[in-house]
Formats: structure tokens, C-alpha cells, sequence
């Protein structure tokens, strides 16, 4: 049974990121699959997320690990069937837990039908459904995002002797979205995965659906108007499906996103989770509060979503070149754990496996404005192999328990589609599932007691959030506010105790309540509100006027 | 440690909110407003440009401004409060201003810096002059990298100065520091310098700061301390260095803060002074002292006429100070017309180390004695300037050079006299 679509259910969400393929192998082949994510939902439940954002299971040459799709509607025989996927989908939502699936629709992969039919001949009806050129000088403002492996936005086709178009990978070609059919083609695609259930999409490459010559082709208002016509369509049919944007851009770019409250519900904020990680590591707030101060306001119905590491590197693309030599000579010293402009890195090793600096984190992706993700694997620190190529070092088998493969698969080691972490600090015999949830004070128990707190306070989903300016630069706080509820939060980003005097003068006569332990601190009164604060501590106060 | 009483509470509530740093600039001043923003937009360029990763602070310490040099200074700030206008940073700059407690004294200001360097774990604690409108912003790197990247715990400032400037130092204080000490630092007595950390904190927990003449020559203690404690020395080259202009520059103050205090460090020092002979260059960065012959006035004929009258009415002072062969022989220059007025190099070491020996052995008040060298002074002065008044830049320097091997050849006197109770 399809979840009831509340309006602005994914305000209050918490979105768990799973790599099917990475999660559980239910069949001995080494590769997960949807029936050994059916048998783990309860461990997704029990961890307190309430909404699985599954990346690309289509069929796929796995050129991009399932971002390059050679067919929208089935599922990669690796991970099982339609029907394999139609009953995890009916299990997950039994349980609560709602699904967003990827559409990757600004490319296919070359060996989608559809590229095969337009590049068979140039009077071929689906000729027009890529973007070609029998030059390879159009659009030459346009940047090349994958520097490390791509020289041009073009690529040669041999077979029709001409160019297309790709801003990715050059066998991920761009799809034309000046095709109407195209477009038309598209929302069938999202209509198939709606009426399965799917609770909504987060669309892939979004900025880069149309070009034009003089632009940077990114961001431009046709992409716009596609959004819409999409959005519009969605509303109508299928209303409380949620569009989840993938723009790596900056966030006065990125409000566009959200038109009136029109195109995308949710966005990431990319710009923000490098300045979390250069804020903790230079001990100061201002890199933080800064990229949030020139966050734009968005419509009423919009969220943005947050996020500390996903499947991608750290990507430094949103960042000043000063910021980004810092953040590489700090959280990658050694040049294998860079790609593109970012890194490719866990967040237990990006935090030197420092359990207070985890916590940290992830307190402050709970409790700053936005949707959190959590990526498969971070909630028990697992770690990356940076020996592996491209991202695949962060997309390792998750660690279940100290057995054979880490608990994943009963196939063969040499089967398994990637060796799992097996060093002594991050392998599975000593970061896995089963031992940590024999512990009440492991990671994992005090993720699930953090987002427990987390989801039952709506106003951390929903409400504003105003700064405090303390003189120590070394703590951030915020409240929270949604009606009458209100939450202080303060945050020591230092390596030692601080102490820290907030004004907290407007809200005179509350008392605080600490929200993990329920204990009672001072009344605000006139004075500035004093604090002390261990290494990386961080608080969550109920304000409560008694 | 730092004595309580030293730091006011809001102060220390600012230091709390700063926070352990990296590098802390400190300025003392006293109503500065007319120079000290070239200095501040150069400090906080500096920082920006060559430490922008390091947690720095800038700290004044004020003697009561009460033309807006404070509010000057903490407008250098860079924080969270999001404003497109302000310039880029990677992460907050504090610059706090305290008023120290008591009249404005330079030593003061000075104390209270090292107590905020020491309260903060700096490892390189930058002192610069709210004076030094020719600074660039280079000029902070120079002083903090030796001290940050090489692990020198003093680094003394080199200029490039007017010839006629800095006679002081040229004619007295850096030949008898070197002789004294065997360590050839240009400016003994800078208002300009890094130290490291545990120099800071080290020269905090002693006993100069109790009297006035500590505080008041705490730059020449400084210097001292850092030479007899072993600490690692080198001077930087920063540029030019312009006098601010003074109505009325006070040389019996300066002799007292500067000649005082390096007469009255030689009393707890002379078992590390007394056996060294000749001395030793130190690391330099940069180019060496450099001189520049920009012609200058200066009143010859008062100078003279001074020497003279000091000479003439201060006979029964120095009868106490100076042997009869030194005090015959100045009788004899005073007489001297201008054109064939010379005060030799001997006779000034010569004057200079028994004026120490008096001092040392306190055979009148010690202020006094200082005060009776001041005449003398401006002799040695006058013959400076007689010597050079052609000179070019090689010039200047070989004669500041030959003084200092005078004071050194003459340091055996200085032994002779040092104990000599008669």
C-alpha cells in the first residue's frame, strides 16, 4: 500500500542514501539485491529514518555505477525484478518507510536503445532525442565537469560520423530536452515509477538538461520550463510526489530551483557540507554561518537537503580556491584521495575515526535547517579504500557483522563486486552492525537515540533558525523555531572545553531543557547565558517557559 | 603565569572568547589615531595574505586613548556577521582592545601583550608600533616566520634610516650591547619584533616589571634576556623606518629608559658578560642595515654649546662618575671650536663604560647618573654628525662599525673600572 502523501512530508523526513548493489546479497552472488534490502528493513526502522533514497538499479552497462541507464523501466538483473523491487517497495512502506528513487535524465548511457536508434542513421525519428553537431566547437563556454578523465563536452561517433553532446562520461550521452517527445518520453518514465509507488525522485544533473550557444549552458531558464512541465504533471497526477534536485551550484543559483514553490520541493545544499568540515577542522564558526547567511530564502513549501558524505567525492567545487587547497592539505593529504575537484572519502576517516567529531557532525546535520541524509555505512563509521578506483572507495559492501565478507554475502571473496574494508581500524571485523548494537554506547545506538530526538521534533524540519553572534568564534549557535516551540542548539567546534556567553535576552524567563538527558539548566534571565562545553560537545535545549 | 590582578575582567572575557592562537600581533598604544591606520590596514593585509589558515588576534593595549585609536583597531575584526562588503577571510580575525590599568607606559602596554600571548599559547607573539607609517605588509611576515617556520625565539628588525637617524642606537646602545654581550643586534632597544612563545612567557615571570626603569626599558631587557638566556636570535630587514615627528623629542627620557636600562642589566648579568670578548653576528634576513643620506638639518652650534655647558656645570658630578683622565680630556673638547671639534671613539667608550661602573656601583642616584651622561651624549653626536656629514652609506656604516670595535677592545676597561671602589 502506497503512504499516505501528506503536503510536506519531507520536511520532517530522514533520508537513509543505500546503494542496492552494496547493502545486502541475498542470493550468494556478491552483489546485493533487492530481496537482501526487503530482509534488512528492519534494521533501516530501527536506525529512525523514515525515508530510503535508493541510487540508480536500472539496467546499466555500470560504466557510472548505474548512472549511465540503458533502460528506465526494469531493474538490473543483478539486483532482481520488477517484482523483487515492487515487493521491497510494498515491505518498506508497511514499515513507514517511504522511497525516492533516481531519475537520471539529462543522459543515458550510449548503449541505451535510444541512443542506438539515433545514432544509427541522422533521418532516424530519434535522431533528434540527443543533442548532436557536426562540429565540435558549439557551446564552448561550457565547462567540463569531469576534468580528470574528459577534454571536451563532445565526443566523435564513428557509427553516424558526427558529435553529441555529453557532460558527463563521453558514453553518457545528453538527451535533447528542446524534444517535446523527449520531455513526454521522460514523464512516462516518472509516471511508470509513480504508479509502482515510488514516493518521489531526486533528478540527477538537473542544471544541464538544455543548452545554448553563449551560455554556460547550465541553469538556464528552459531547464526551467522542462522542471515545471514535469512538477505540474506530477502535482496533478500523483500530488505529495517529491522532486529532490541535484544542482551543484551555488545557492542564490540554486533558488531558481524552487521557482514559486513550482519546480523542485527539496535541493541540496552543496555549498554547506565542505564549510561544515572546514569549520570544524579551523575550530570556527564563520565559514559555516556564512554560506547560510547567503543562503536565499526559499518558498514555504521548499526544504533543502543536507548532508555530510554521500556516494560522490567531497565535492570542492562550491568553495574559493583558498578554501579548497585548505580543505585538501587537511582532509587529503595524500593526493589518491582526491578526484575532480573534490574527495573521496567516508566521513569516520574525514574525522580521523574521532567518535566526538562524529557526533558533532551529525548533530549539526540534524539540527541546521534542511532534510538530512545519512549514507549507508556512516551511521557505524564504516570506512573507504582509497585504493579502489574512481568513487568505488566509498561504496564498499556494508559491514553487517565480523563473518566472512562482513556479514554482506555468503558468495565467494573474489566474487563479492568489490573487496569489502578489511584494515584493522575500519574492516569489518571491527566496525560492523552486530557488535554494535550488542553496546549501548556505540555509534550506531547513539545515532539511532540522536535521530529519535531528531524526528520527533518538528521544528528542526520545519521551523526558522536564527544565529547567535557569541564572542567565541569557536561555538555556533542557533535556535529553532516553529510557533511556539523553540530549541537552542550550541556547538563546540573546538578540540578543547570552551566556555561561551550567550544573549539570549529575547528569550528571558525560559527555562532550557537538555533534550537527550531531559535535564533542567538555569532560567534566561537578563544576563548573558553562560556555558561550558567539553571538546566537540554539542547542545540541544527545549526552551520551555514554566 | 600571568598575575591576576594584571588583566582586566572584560579583557580576560575577550581573551576567553578568542581562544587559543597561532600568532598574536600586539600593539600598544596611546593616542595613535593620527598614525595607526596604515598600520592596522597593513597588519590585517598580512594576515590575510600570509597567514590565513594560522588563528591569529590582533590585542592593543592602550594607555587611555581618548582619540578613537581603540575604535580604530577593534574595527579590524573580521567575523560571522555576513556583509558582501568586507574583505575575504578564511576564518575570524579578533582585534580587541584592553585599557591597562595605571598612566601609559610603553612597558605596560608591553606586559599586558605577553600575558595575552602567554593566556593564549601563542607561538609567535608580534609586537608592532602604531608609529610605523612606512610599514607594508610584508613586514609581518618577516617578523613571524623565523619565529613560526625556523623556531627563533627573537627576531630584531633591521631599517633602512636616515643617516642622522637613530644616533642613539648607532653612537651607544647597539655598540655597548654588542660589547657587552658579544651579540650583534642593530636594534637592541625595537619597538618592533617577534618572540616566540616561551620567550614571552619567560619574560613575563620576571622581576622587571616591578620597577619603573623595568618597565620602562623592558625592550633592551628584553633583548638581554633573550641573548643571556640563550634563546635563538636573527634579525629581519622590514624597510624604512621614519621617525614619527615630535614637538618636543625628551632625550633625558630616552637616555633613561634605554641607556638606564641597559647600565642596570649589566648588575644580575655579569657572570654571563664579564668573560666574553669580541662578538658574534647573528642570522640576518634580508639585506643588513641600510642608510640612506637625505640631507638633514641639524643645529651644530647648539649641540656644541650643550656639550660645553654640560661639561662646564656638571664638573662636580662627573667628578664622582669619571676618572680625571677622562673628565681632563672632555675639559679640553669642551674647549674646542666647532670646526675642529672631535670626540673621539676611545674617549667616548671610555666615558660610556665608566658612566656603567658608576651606575653599577650607585655612587650617586642612579637617574642622576644617566641625566650626566646626556651632555656627553650630544657631544658624541656632534662629532657623529661632523664625521658624516659627507659620508655616503659605506661610509656611515664603517664608522658605526669602527665604534663598535672600539667598545669591544675597550671591554677589558670596563672590567678594570667595574669593581674598582675608589
Amino acid at each position: 500500500m502506497p503512504l499516505k502523501r501528506e503536503a510536506g512530508w519531507y520536511k520532517n523526513a530522514i533520508i537513509y542514501q543505500i546503494h542496492v548493489r552494496s547493502f545486502f546479497d541475498s542470493n550468494g552472488d556478491g552483489i546485493g539485491d533487492f530481496q537482501g534490502l526487503a530482509q534488512k528493513l528492519n534494521y533501516v526502522q530501527e536506525l529512525g529514518v523514515n525515508t530510503i533514497w535508493l541510487m540508480p538499479f536500472f539496467p546499466s552497462p555500470l560504466r557510472d555505477d548505474g548512472y549511465d541507464i540503458s533502460d528506465y523501466r526494469s531493474v538490473h538483473p543483478s539486483y532482481g525484478t520488477l517484482d523483487d523491487f515492487k515487493a521491497f517497495l510494498a515491505s518498506a512502506h508497511e514499515r513507514g518507510l517511504r522511497v525516492i528513487i533516481e531519475l537520471v535524465a539529462n543522459h543515458t548511457s550510449d548503449q541505451h536503445p535510444w541512443f542506438q536508434e539515433s545514432r544509427s542513421s541522422t533521418s532516424n525519428p530519434k535522431r533528434d532525442w540527443y543533442v548532436w553537431s557536426d562540429t565540435d566547437s558549439k557551446y564552448r563556454g561550457t565547462r567540463i565537469i569531469f576534468v580528470d578523465t574528459e577534454r571536451s563536452n563532445w565526443a566523435w561517433d564513428p557509427v553516424s560520423k558526427a558529435y553529441y553532446w555529453h557532460r558527463f562520461f563521453s558514453h553518457q550521452p545528453d538527451l535533447n530536452f528542446d524534444n517535446p517527445a523527449v520531455r513526454q518520453e521522460m514523464w512516462n518514465v516518472m509516471k511508470f515509477w509513480l504508479e509502482l509507488g515510488v514516493d518521489g525522485f531526486r533528478l540527477d544533473a538537473i542544471p544541464y538538461l538544455i543548452e545554448r550557444e553563449g551560455t554556460s549552458c547550465e541553469n538556464l531558464p528552459e531547464t526551467h520550463e522542462v522542471i515545471r512541465e514535469l512538477r505540474r504533471k506530477a502535482d496533478e497526477e500523483f500530488p505529495g510526489t517529491m522532486l529532490l534536485a541535484e544542482a551543484n551550484q551555488w545557492p542564490a543559483d540554486l533558488r531558481p530551483y524552487f521557482g514559486n514553490g513550482d519546480e523542485f520541493h527539496m535541493a541540496f545544499h552543496f555549498p554547506l557540507m565542505p564549510r561544515m568540515f572546514m569549520g570544524l577542522r579551523l575550530e570556527d564558526r564563520k565559514p559555516i554561518t556564512e554560506i547560510l547567511q547567503q543562503t536565499p530564502d526559499i518558498p514555504a513549501s521548499c526544504q533543502w537537503c543536507l548532508f555530510l558524505r554521500n556516494h560522490d567525492e567531497l565535492t570542492l567545487e562550491m568553495v574559493t580556491d583558498i578554501e579548497r587547497d585548505y580543505m585538501y592539505d587537511i582532509y587529503a593529504s595524500d593526493k589518491s584521495m582526491r578526484l575532480n575537484l573534490g574527495i573521496r572519502r567516508r566521513l569516520a576517516p574525514l574525522l580521523d575515526n574521532d567518535r566526538r567529531r562524529i557526533e558533532l557532525m551529525n548533530g549539526m546535520l540534524m539540527s541546521l535547517p534542511g532534510t538530512p541524509i545519512i549514507y549507508y555505512g556512516d551511521e557505524i563509521g564504516m570506512g573507504d579504500n582509497i585504493y579502489l578506483g574512481d568513487r568505488n572507495g566509498v561504496r564498499t559492501p556494508m559491514q553487517w557483522s565480523g563473518g566472512p565478507n562482513g556479514g554482506f554475502s555468503g558468495a565467494d571473496p573474489e566474487s563479492l563486486y568489490s573487496p569489502p574494508i578489511r584494515n584493522p581500524v575500519y574492516g569489518f571485523q571491527a566496525v560492523n552492525v552486530l557488535s554494535q548494537e550488542r553496546f549501548d554506547h556505540s555509534l550506531l545506538e547513539w545515532m539511532k537515540r540522536l535521530l529519535q530526538v531528531r524526528i520527533s521534533t518538528p521544528v528542526f524540519g520545519s521551523g526558522s533558525i536564527e544565529f547567535l553572534h557569541p564572542a567565541n568564534h569557536r561555538v555556533l549557535a542557533y535556535v529553532r523555531q516553529l510557533g511556539k516551540e523553540m530549541v537552542l542548539v550550541v556547538n563546540n567546534l573546538s578540540s578543547s572545553a570552551q566556555a561561551v556567553e550567550l544573549d539570549l535576552r529575547r528569550y528571558k524567563g525560559n527555562i532550557l531543557i537538555e533534550m537527550f538527558g531531559k535535564n533542567i539548566f538555569p532560567r534566561i534571565g537578563d544576563l548573558a547565558y553562560l556555558l561550558t562545553m567539553g571538546p566537540y560537545q554539542f547542545y540541544w535545549f527545549r526552551l520551555r517557559r514554566i | 603565569m600571568a598575575e591576576e590582578t594584571l588583566l582586566a575582567d572584560d579583557f580576560l572575557r575577550q581573551l576567553i572568547n578568542v581562544g587559543e592562537v597561532d600568532i598574536l600581533v600586539g600593539l600598544p598604544t596611546h593616542n595613535n589615531a593620527g598614525t595607526i591606520e596604515p598600520v592596522i590596514r597593513a597588519i590585517q593585509a598580512g594576515i590575510l595574505k600570509c597567514f590565513p589558515r594560522e588563528r591569529t588576534v590582533i590585542i592593543n593595549a592602550d594607555g587611555g586613548s581618548r582619540d578613537g585609536t581603540t575604535e580604530l583597531v577593534t574595527r579590524a575584526s573580521i567575523d560571522d556577521m555576513w556583509n558582501a562588503s568586507k574583505v575575504y577571510a578564511l576564518r575570524t580575525l579578533h582585534s580587541i582592545s584592553t585599557q591597562y590599568a595605571g598612566t601609559p607606559e610603553p612597558g605596560l602596554a608591553l606586559r599586558t601583550i605577553f600575558a595575552a600571548a602567554d593566556l593564549l599559547r601563542a607561538r609567535a607573539c608580534v609586537v608592532l608600533s602604531p608609529e610605523s607609517t612606512t610599514i607594508e605588509t610584508d613586514w609581518l611576515q618577516r617578523l613571524v616566520r623565523p619565529v613560526y617556520d625556523d623556531n627563533f625565539d627573537l627576531v630584531s628588525p633591521i631599517y633602512r634610516r636616515q643617516k642622522f637617524e637613530g644616533v642613539l642606537m648607532r653612537n651607544l646602545l647597539y655598540p655597548m650591547t654588542r660589547a657587552i654581550y658579544g651579540c650583534r643586534v642593530r636594534e637592541p632597544y625595537a619597538s618592533e619584533f617577534a618572540i616566540s612563545g616561551r620567550l614571552a612567557t619567560d619574560f613575563l615571570n620576571r622581576e622587571i616589571w616591578n620597577d619603573e626603569l623595568g618597565r620602562d626599558g623592558a625592550e633592551i631587557f628584553l633583548t638581554v634576556a633573550a641573548i643571556t638566556g640563550q634563546y635563538r636570535i636573527c634579525q629581519t630587514f622590514l624597510g624604512t623606518k621614519v621617525q614619527p615627528p615630535r614637538s618636543a623629542p625628551d632625550l633625558v627620557a630616552a637616555m633613561r629608559h634605554t641607556v638606564g636600562a641597559l647600565f642596570s642589566s649589566l648588575d644580575g648579568n655579569f657572570s654571563f658578560w664579564s668573560p666574553i670578548t669580541g662578538s658574534q653576528p647573528v642570522p640576518t634576513l634580508g639585506a643588513d642595515s641600510e642608510v640612506t643620506v637625505e640631507p638633514a638639518r641639524v643645529n651644530r652650534k647648539r649641540l656644541r654649546e650643550m656639550f660645553a655647558t654640560g661639561v662646564a656645570e656638571l664638573e662636580p658630578v662627573f667628578q664622582s662618575i669619571l676618572s680625571a683622565s677622562t673628565l681632563s680630556e672632555l675639559q679640553r673638547i669642551a674647549q674646542l671650536e666647532i670646526d675642529e671639534f672631535n670626540y673621539p671613539a676611545e674617549l667616548w667608550a671610555r666615558t660610556v663604560f665608566e658612566f656603567a661602573a658608576a651606575y653599577h656601583r650607585s655612587v650617586m642616584n642612579r637617574d642622576h647618573i644617566v641625566q650626566a651622561l646626556v651632555p656627553l651624549y650630544r657631544g658624541r653626536s656632534l662629532t657623529f654628525l661632523l664625521e658624516n656629514r659627507e659620508a655616503n652609506a659605506e661610509d656611515v656604516e664603517r664608522s658605526v662599525e669602527s665604534l663598535c670595535g672600539e667598545f669591544e677592545r675597550m671591554k677589558p676597561y670596563l672590567l678594570e673600572v667595574w669593581a674598582d671602589r675608589k
